[in-house]
């Protein structure tokens, strides 16, 4: 009960912060929605009418709004995706001095995002990536009755006879819904062309693509042969999701090796120092420097890495020289109780023994 | 041998035949390529983990199942990939997979045309660090399959097999990353040979007991996926419909062959035996069977299917040999024109289809009862099969080495033939000279079918091979490749039936067995003009 009237007042705290900004964005559906979601599910509201999620939702556009009404049943599988993206930003910034921390309001991330940066085409890129993610997974589970082949090849659709031909591959379904839900704010509204806002939309557009294929990319092709006996003159093969941990491995490469780009006059991107080589679909790429984090700037979103605790030996960067910015660290001996030794027990249960150590623990100044 | 319909036909009527038989096989291709869906398709299916709540100690079975969609659906241990620290017990996670899983807003079903269901296991186990795995671990799966149909209540499920089996599992890493998954092999999990109800649903447990050490050594299981493959109700049609054209075609031209067979005085020949031998095969291939499993659960089917293909495949074989050793143009051997000289190479043939035959059987054969069963998942299984698919290769090699060697003779005889031809009287000539069209003729259609067919199967290959992601392909090329296979087999089949029958330009003259005796006095003819008695005698030496 004390959770229904939670949920309550955060509605009515989104709803009052629907009004005063449009600055949010839809990955909310993973941090907000997904709350309101559980909590429908409970009450079993879930699947009557008009979903109050997509109505109350901060950080939905328009166009997303409608297709959250066409797509409710996709909704949960959108809002896994995006928080599963939010967790796996974290855990791939967990060493760096911006570590993908949260905000409760519709924005997510703060003011970061507003900024063109490389950070930015992270975060597009890895909630892309969630949704296509879980989208597919929801299918294979039998949870999306909508699933299948938007292929306009061969109209196998008109023959309800023709049993079952064409693909089956349902993360092409995830990619396409996702294509659909995710890029289709970017383009509601024109921009003039060559403007900043246009600039900003094309690499948002172009981030959200290189987030979904990273995750065709990091599928494996697996085979099967069928024929007589049991011969290979028959052969089917379907792609096989890996962890959503490489996807998010891979695409922090992407981000290493971001490239950065300008809108010129005609209205498309273009890289700003000709030495570098043009940028893939699976590329990010960013138009403005990230600010440096070190510091505290609400403002720009950054909390500031004082306080964070740091790697005295390490020359990356969680490095206490690079994370505290050269300011410096404390040291403090702390006894650390871990798990160890653990041993896995099918089914679903580990037995660690717990070990005590004593630590030094470094925090920025 | 008689004189045949080819040695006699003129060359326009040849070509209309020849190209009519192209036309037909052309028309086969294209029917797969553009008509036909790909042979098979395969869904992919995620298995809910549900929550067994008995209390603990009641044995897993009884007439409890568990499913993911439909009113009475389980209740799921965990939406996302259940934290290592709930305590749940082996038994009390099922895994279940309802199958066919939506497609299109369409709550899907199985048709009886979609003839067979494979299903293969996939296992996603995490990495840990701290756990790792070796690479080749035991699987014991509790699985259990029931089915249901159309308009029973959702919860109707009824038993259909079960069986505990144990698998081995190839589990390798490239990148040792704490929760990535292992690239684990595929489990090859039970293949229905008939797919007569609706809906089937598997339900799968890990069972684990550490006395025993079973599924001890597992890791982090987080998901199970099934593929399921069924054939296409589509392709079904199509090549259940060109069965349905060839059988009569065949059954009819098999007749008009034996008949004409039979209107001779003598009685066939060996090799008129055989071709006949060999249209029976194919019409047994042929027989639209499939038919029958709309109507009748007929689990046998993919193993009557692999022994239909065994027997015609056996038979072209056999054709094979005994046409290059009816050809040798031996006038000495009295032993031709039986089977008993061709023992040796036809044991080849024999020893290699029966043990293909043994090896389907212990994998097929076992499966009508189980059909979670396969040869492969035990040591003596695996090494039991593998020594029989050696065998089959070794008489493979056998029978190509005797099938060469036997070609290679004829050619031999053909070119010391042909130097003497000019030489001969115009009878032998023209005897020799049919041998050697009718052989090269065969020769020349054989090897173009081989070829198509082997370079049909790698395009094939390689069209599957590389997986196209968003490239639409306009032609089958698997379905195409088989149905351009099947047709070109039965034209080839027609074609022998049609051409290597016995020509009716020449029975007249043998009504009688007198004139046999007397062209075997007029061995060396005196009257060459005479066409008659000429090619009489010809008839005669190709009976020898």
């Amino acid at each position: 009960m004390a959770c229904k009237n939670w949920v309550l007042v955060l509605l009515g705290v989104s709803l009052a912060a629907a009004a005063s900004t449009r600055s949010g964005t839809w990955i909310n559906v993973g941090l907000q929605g997904i709350r309101q979601l559980e909590a429908m599910r409970t009450t079993e509201l879930y699947e009557v009418g008009a979903s109050p999620l997509c109505a109350n939702l901060n950080g939905l556009s328009p166009g997303q709004g409608r297709l959250c009404q066409l797509y409710q049943d996709h909704m949960a599988g959108v809002a896994r995706g995006a928080r599963a993206g939010i967790a796996e930003c974290q855990h791939q910034f967990r060493d760096r001095r911006w570590n993908c921390s949260t905000v409760e309001d519709g924005t997510v991330f703060g003011p970061v995002l507003g900024i063109a940066s490389r950070e930015t085409a992270f975060v597009h890129a890895m909630a892309a990536a969630g949704v296509v993610y879980s989208v597919s997974r929801a299918c294979r589970d039998g949870q999306l009755s909508s699933c299948g082949c938007s292929r306009s090849g061969r109209p196998r659709d008109l023959n309800r006879e023709w049993i079952w031909g064409g693909c089956g591959d349902n993360l092409e379904y995830g990619y396409k819904f996702t294509q659909g839900f995710v890029d289709v704010r970017e383009r509601e509204r024109s921009y003039k062309r060559g403007s900043r806002e246009q600039g900003r939309s094309l690499m948002n557009l172009h981030n959200n693509e290189a987030g979904r294929r990273a995750v065709v990319k990091k599928s494996k092709v697996t085979c099967k042969c069928h024929g007589v006996s049991g011969s290979c003159s028959l052969i089917t093969c379907w792609q096989q999701l890996a962890s959503f941990r490489e996807v998010g491995d891979y695409l922090l490469d992407k981000y290493d090796g971001a490239t950065e780009v300008r809108v010129n006059r005609r209205g498309r991107l273009s890289i700003r120092d000709p030495r570098f080589t043009l940028p893939t679909a699976n590329d990010l790429v960013y138009l403005e420097d990230s600010p440096n984090f070190c510091l505290r700037n609400l403002s720009m979103g950054s909390l500031g890495t004082q306080g964070r605790v740091c790697n005295r030996t390490s020359a990356g960067m969680d490095g206490c020289n690079l994370l505290c910015c050269g300011r410096g660290y404390n040291t403090q001996k702390t006894i650390v109780r871990e798990r160890c030794e653990c041993k896995f027990h099918w089914c679903c249960f580990v037995e660690c023994k717990t070990c005590v150590k004593s630590v030094d623990v470094h925090t920025c100044k | 041998m008689q004189g045949t319909i080819i040695e006699n036909l003129s060359g326009k009527k040849l070509s209309v035949l020849v190209s009519l038989l192209v036309i037909g096989q052309i028309i086969c291709f294209l029917i797969g390529g553009l008509i036909a869906p790909t042979p098979a398709s395969s869904q992919n299916i995620l298995g809910t983990q549900c929550e067994d709540i008995r209390v603990n100690g009641s044995e897993p079975g009884g007439g409890k199942w568990f499913y993911s969609r439909g009113k009475g659906a389980c209740s799921s241990v965990n939406k996302g990939n259940f934290d290592l620290d709930d305590h749940y017990l082996a038994h009390q996670v099922v895994y279940a997979f309802q199958m066919p899983i939506p497609r299109n807003n369409r709550q899907l079903d199985y048709s009886r045309w979609q003839q067979n269901l494979i299903g293969v296991l996939q296992v996603d186990i995490m990495y840990h660090s701290q756990m790792e795995i070796v690479p080749e671990t035991r699987i014991t799966l509790d699985a259990r399959l029931a089915y249901r149909n159309k308009g029973d209540p959702d919860y109707a499920w009824k038993p259909y097999a079960a069986s505990i089996e144990e698998r081995s599992l190839d589990c390798t890493i490239d990148l040792k990353t704490d929760d990535y998954i292992y690239n684990c092999s595929v489990v090859p999990l039970f293949e229905l040979g008939s797919l007569f109800h609706d809906y089937y649903l598997l339900n799968v447990r890990l069972p684990a007991d550490t006395d025993r050490n079973i599924n001890q050594g597992l890791g982090h299981v987080t998901d199970l996926w099934l593929t399921v493959i069924n054939q296409n109700g589509g392709f079904t049609k199509v090549w259940v419909s060109l069965k349905t054209i060839f059988f009569p075609i065949i059954v009819c031209v098999l007749a008009w062959y034996w008949r004409r067979v039979h209107m001779l005085s003598r009685s066939p020949a060996l090799l008129e035996y055989m071709l006949l031998v060999l249209g029976s095969a194919l019409t047994f291939l042929n027989m639209p069977l499939e038919y029958l499993t709309l109507a009748y659960d007929m689990p046998f089917m993919l193993l009557l299917g692999d022994i239909r293909q065994g027997v015609f495949y056996a038979n072209l074989l056999s054709f094979w040999l005994i046409f290059a050793g009816e050809h040798l143009m031996i006038q000495d051997s009295e032993q031709r024109n039986s089977l008993k000289c061709y023992w040796r190479h036809l044991s080849a043939v024999g020893v290699g289809c029966l043990s293909l035959f043994v090896f389907d059987m212990c994998e097929r054969g076992i499966q009508l009862r189980n059909p979670f069963y396969s040869i492969w998942v035990t040591d003596i299984g695996t090494k039991l099969a593998l020594s029989f698919i050696i065998l089959a290769g070794i008489s493979a090699g056998v029978y190509l080495m005797f099938l060469t060697y036997m070609i290679w003779k004829v050619f031999t005889n053909i070119s010391i033939k042909r130097a003497t031809l000019p030489s001969m009287s115009a009878a032998r000539r023209l005897h020799y000279e049919g041998v050697i069209y009718r052989f090269k003729f065969l020769m020349i259609a054989t090897l173009l079918c081989a070829t198509l067919t082997v370079v049909g199967f790698i395009l094939g290959q390689m069209a599957e091979g590389q997986w196209k992601w968003d490239e639409d392909l306009e032609l089958e090329v698997t379905s195409a490749f088989f149905t351009g296979v099947y047709g070109m087999w039965n034209n080839y089949i027609l074609a022998l039936l049609v051409l290597y029958a016995p020509s009716h330009k020449q029975w007249p003259i043998e009504t009688s067995d007198s004139i046999g005796e007397e062209i075997e006095f007029s061995r060396l003819p005196t009257d060459p003009n005479e066409m008659l008695s000429l090619t009489a005698f010809a008839g005669k030496t190709a009976v020898e």
